[in-house]
């Protein structure tokens, strides 16, 4: 059985296999409601989420979250600390200025880094600075990842979850994975078989630098016009699809795959070039 | 988890997208997908159905640069979205054209070019692809239901 729905701001494809239609529609129905929870909790859109009322009280006093954002918090404080910084969720500020996210009620933020956020006992969160967070970097991943945790809740051994593009697969079954490069629309290049694990793709367009040295979305406006940016796609197979999703801003930023980051996590990097783009020019 | 990489010359494995729309669900399939148990019965323009429980299902297409979708929106009686699937999806539209000719650079270049295309090519990762133009397309459908179907 395989279904399609919108979130998370893009398409969650959900495929499970094995055993009778209805034990399948009622786990896969059950997987989409993880994810739109995950949604519900974290957008930065909408302005009941976790995160937006973090966003808008936690530097004034304690704001309560729900387990499963206190869960992704405390991972991407993980995160931040074992990348030096560069896996970065305060970028809320940056994000807004460049009209990527709506700047509503929050006229207080200030440019910080995420180890402005404090996390303290009962799931309670507090910024000590004026900080706005933005969990996209990592929370699609989470919800990939609740959603196979979902199904195998419901006795599903084999599965694929495809948030828009960072995936996991669970069975027995090695699924061959392939990488669509933004400099190659539509073309895709088949990168590896993979089996029990997760695999995320990210963008230099769609990551904020903490490294200024490498040219991503942050600095393009410095650079001579769109063209200035890297096409390459940047991925990570990892063990969960957090923690996939997650590198791949960090392997946008550093640009090398032999970073000790990766290993860290039990993950791996490639990197993808435009080579559709040159070899039809050749 | 096991990783392992295709270690083949680059310009020997690329592929194109897959150029037909996947099908995901009929619109029988839909419907008893979003109500489950219910008969259904035509209720006006062309896609557009009054479950017997109560409620709508309107089916509805988007076409943006590069996709093709097909959806429906389940309505409740009380005019809240109920759920939304999607019945057909092709995210490499417009592109069937080109690919016979891009396809034939590739001939007897290698064994594997352009190896089984549309088959098994069902795990792409890449940057996300919005849904702006289906929640685009949903907020039309619920103007729609707005003006002419609710309370009738």
């Amino acid at each position: 059985m395989r279904r399609v729905r919108p979130l998370l701001g893009t398409y969650v494809d959900i495929a499970a296999n094995g055993g009778a239609d209805p034990v399948l529609a009622r786990a896969v129905n059950a997987a989409f409601e993880a994810v739109a929870r995950v949604h519900r909790l974290m957008s930065f859109h909408d302005p009941d989420s976790d995160v937006a009322r973090l966003n808008r009280r936690a530097a004034d006093e304690p704001v309560t979250v729900d387990r499963w954002t206190a869960t992704v918090l405390r991972q991407a404080r993980r995160l931040f600390e074992a990348t030096d910084g560069l896996f970065d969720c305060a970028v809320g500020h940056e994000l807004m200025q460049r009209g990527l996210l709506p700047s509503q009620d929050l006229d207080h933020v200030e440019s910080g880094r995420f180890s402005a956020v404090e996390l303290l006992p009962d799931n309670r969160v507090r910024f000590s600075a004026r900080i706005a967070i933005d969990l996209g970097g990592i929370a699609k991943g989470f919800a990939v990842d609740r959603a196979i945790a979902t199904l195998r809740g419901y006795g599903v051994r084999d599965a694929v979850v495809n948030a828009g593009g960072d995936m996991r697969v669970m069975g027995e079954t090695a699924r061959p994975i392939h990488i669509r490069c933004p400099a190659d629309y539509p073309f895709l290049v088949p990168a590896g078989l993979l089996q029990n694990g997760a695999v995320a793709t990210s963008s230099a367009m769609a990551t904020v630098a903490r490294n200024s040295a490498r040219p991503t979305a942050s600095s393009a406006s410095t650079r001579s016009g769109a063209t200035g940016i890297d096409r390459k796609a940047y991925s990570v197979v990892a063990p969960t699809c957090l923690i996939a999703d997650a590198l791949t801003k960090v392997l946008v930023q550093v640009g090398d795959i032999d970073a000790g980051y990766f290993g860290h996590f039990g993950a791996s990097a490639f990197i993808t070039s435009a080579v559709a783009a040159d070899d039809r020019a050749a | 988890m096991k990783w392992t990489p295709f270690l083949a010359a680059p310009a020997a494995i690329m592929l194109i997208a897959p150029a037909g729309a996947k099908v995901y669900l009929t619109v029988e399939q839909t419907q008893q997908a979003v109500f489950p148990g219910a008969a259904f019965s035509p209720a006006g323009p062309p896609g557009v159905f009054r479950a017997s429980t109560g409620g709508y299902l309107i089916i509805d297409r988007v076409i943006g640069k590069h996709e093709y979708i097909k959806f429906a929106v389940g309505i409740n009686a009380n005019g809240t979205i109920k759920q939304i699937e999607i019945l057909e999806y092709s995210e490499s539209y417009g592109y069937e054209v080109r690919e016979a000719d891009w396809r034939a650079q590739f001939a007897g270049k290698s064994a594997t070019s352009a190896l089984q295309l549309n088959a098994d090519i069902n795990n792409i990762s890449g940057a996300t692809l919005s849904s702006r133009h289906l929640t685009e397309g949903v907020k039309r459908i619920m103007m729609m239901y707005q003006s002419s179907l609710k309370g009738r």
